[in-house]
């Protein structure tokens, strides 16, 4: 519904184009070496990995559920909608087999953390990328 | 002890967010369902003629503690309407991960006898209003134990497999819906293998079971009567009949198909109580259904059959002559008394369930039961109930 509205609302500004949707930059800290392909992070991401191809543990971090780039990486990475992912982390929630990722609240807050957090993988929009953070995916 | 470094870390830089310190979560569940008997006279799900809404509907909160060094504390509190929402500990557990890939939890757990069991009462977390209730027709779904899971992949498989040791002491549906029952020295293994799309699970399960007919609601006894006069001159007929300590098997083999939008869920279990009246029972069900974007549509079709082999009453004589009684029959009433335990349903579902917010989804379920009890008739009863509910997870 949301995404209807946003859609309606550009399609009268006659803005269509412009919002093609943001690319998603993956993002960890500059000191990790470790190569990260579609399938790894969305394990990462799903809970079903914990550590990275080098062996390195990975924290992954979310951004809100309602935010567009949340939206995005769950239908490009992750391939599931909002309601399947929350109906899949119920499943590991209430069964005490898994949590989801910590979610932080913008990009700047996800690009700070990670440079700080050798261990940690976030995502954000690619227009946001600065150098303090490490890029291993665009999508 | 790597969370406890990353909290020292940004500690020492200054910028400790409050999220890192805050390791108790809480998260919760509610369902909220109005039912009906629409055909036929028998209760179906705890539903009778008229709307209930409170069969089906519950609340449940988790709190959950982070303690560190890979510990954990978890409780479940969960309040059910078909139980005037008195609140109970429904889960309440230790955990702790021993590595990255195995955790052991203890405490009070669920029984993993099917797929959906771990799950069952968060209706928000699987498709229809409710798990097919042929199979899923135990219903004693806690245990007081250990669990150990342990998660690795094999090739581009994802494996699961989980061993559980513990007891039981409660109440079963064999005669009334609350026979006394323990279940000791209970053990089982299941095995889950995820591929993508397909997932495959087996599983095991046996325990020493003993049940209670104390609550038989039968108001002539009869089962209880029956085995007193066979056991006051055949114990060891009796013994073959009561459920004392006597070994309960379940087996059970699953499967589901998530794949272009198509889904599709089957399980077969058995369970068997040795050396007892209690029926062998057989089930399965197929589930199929369609996602289209927020909705999805759902059929399945169920059965179920409760069979008693007869291995015994050819040991007894047809008639017995007892003075100052009269004629008895142990042999016949021996066989009665099994057959009574028989039964058949045939089951057949169809729903719908509609994503309509986020973290809730609206479900519309229609099912007709049909049972047929050889013992009483040789017509089934046919009964069906439609439901609308809501579930929600936050």
């Amino acid at each position: 519904m949301k995404l209807f509205k946003t859609k309606l609302c550009v399609a009268v500004l006659g803005l269509a184009s412009v919002v093609a949707q943001a690319e998603i930059a993956v993002v960890v800290h500059p000191s990790n070496a470790a190569a990260v392909d579609g399938t790894s992070l969305s394990r990462i991401f799903l809970g079903k990995a914990k550590n990275f191809s080098g062996g390195g543990q990975a924290v992954a971090i979310n951004q809100a559920e309602s935010s567009p780039i949340t939206e995005e990486f769950n239908s490009k990475v992750l391939k599931k909608s909002g309601s399947q992912l929350k109906a899949y982390w119920s499943k590991l929630v209430f069964t005490g087999k898994g949590t989801p990722p910590k979610a932080l609240s913008s990009d700047a807050e996800v690009i700070s953390f990670v440079s700080s957090n050798p261990n940690s993988i976030g995502y954000v929009d690619a227009a946001s990328v600065t150098g303090a953070v490490k890029v291993v995916g665009k999508y | 002890m790597k969370k406890i470094l990353t909290v020292a870390i940004l500690a020492a830089l200054g910028t400790a967010p409050s999220y890192t310190l805050a390791d108790t979560r809480i998260n919760g569940f509610a369902s909220v369902a109005a039912g009906s008997v629409v055909d036929g006279d028998e209760s179906l799900f705890g539903y009778d003629k008229g709307v209930s809404f409170k069969e089906e509907s519950l609340f449940a909160l988790q709190v959950s503690s982070d303690l560190g060094e890979g510990l954990s504390a978890t409780a479940q509190i969960l309040s059910r309407g078909s139980n005037d929402f008195a609140t109970e500990f429904e889960w309440a557990y230790l955990s702790y991960e021993i590595n990255d890939s195995t955790q052991i939890n203890a405490g009070k757990l669920r029984i993993p006898f099917y797929r959906y069991s771990d799950f069952l009462d968060v209706g928000y977390a699987y498709t229809w209003a409710r798990p097919p209730q042929t199979v899923y027709s135990l219903v004693f779904s806690t245990f007081d134990g250990l669990s150990i899971v342990n998660n690795h992949t094999i090739g581009d498989w994802d494996s699961t497999v989980q061993a559980i040791y513990g007891s039981y002491e409660g109440e079963v549906d064999l005669l009334s819906e609350e026979d006394p029952a323990t279940l000791d020295n209970m053990f089982g293994v299941n095995w889950t293998l995820t591929y993508d799309w397909f997932t495959a699970r087996a599983v095991y399960m046996q325990a020493n079971t003993s049940i209670s007919f104390e609550n038989n609601p039968d108001p002539d006894q009869t089962l209880n009567n029956g085995i007193a006069l066979v056991g006051g001159i055949y114990p060891e007929a009796a013994d073959s009949l009561t459920v004392e300590d006597d070994l309960g098997s379940f087996f059970g083999l699953g499967f589901s198909v998530d794949y272009n939008n198509i889904l599709i869920d089957a399980e077969f279990t058995t369970v068997e109580v040795e050396n007892s009246i209690v029926a062998k029972q057989e089930q399965y069900y197929v589930s199929v259904g369609y996602r289209f974007d927020t909705f999805t549509v759902y059929a399945i079709t169920e059965h179920s059959e409760d069979t008693n082999e007869d291995t015994y009453s050819s040991n007894l004589p047809v008639t017995l002559d007892i003075p100052n009684y009269g004629t008895v029959y142990p042999q016949g009433t021996y066989q009665a008394l099994l057959a009574s335990q028989e039964e058949e349903i045939d089951a057949f579902t169809v729903g719908v369930r509609y994503n309509f917010h986020p973290a809730a989804a609206l479900k519309f379920d229609y099912t007709a039961f049909d049972t047929l009890v050889p013992s009483t008739s040789s017509e089934s009863v046919e009964s069906s109930v439609f439901s609308v509910g809501v579930d929600l997870v936050f």
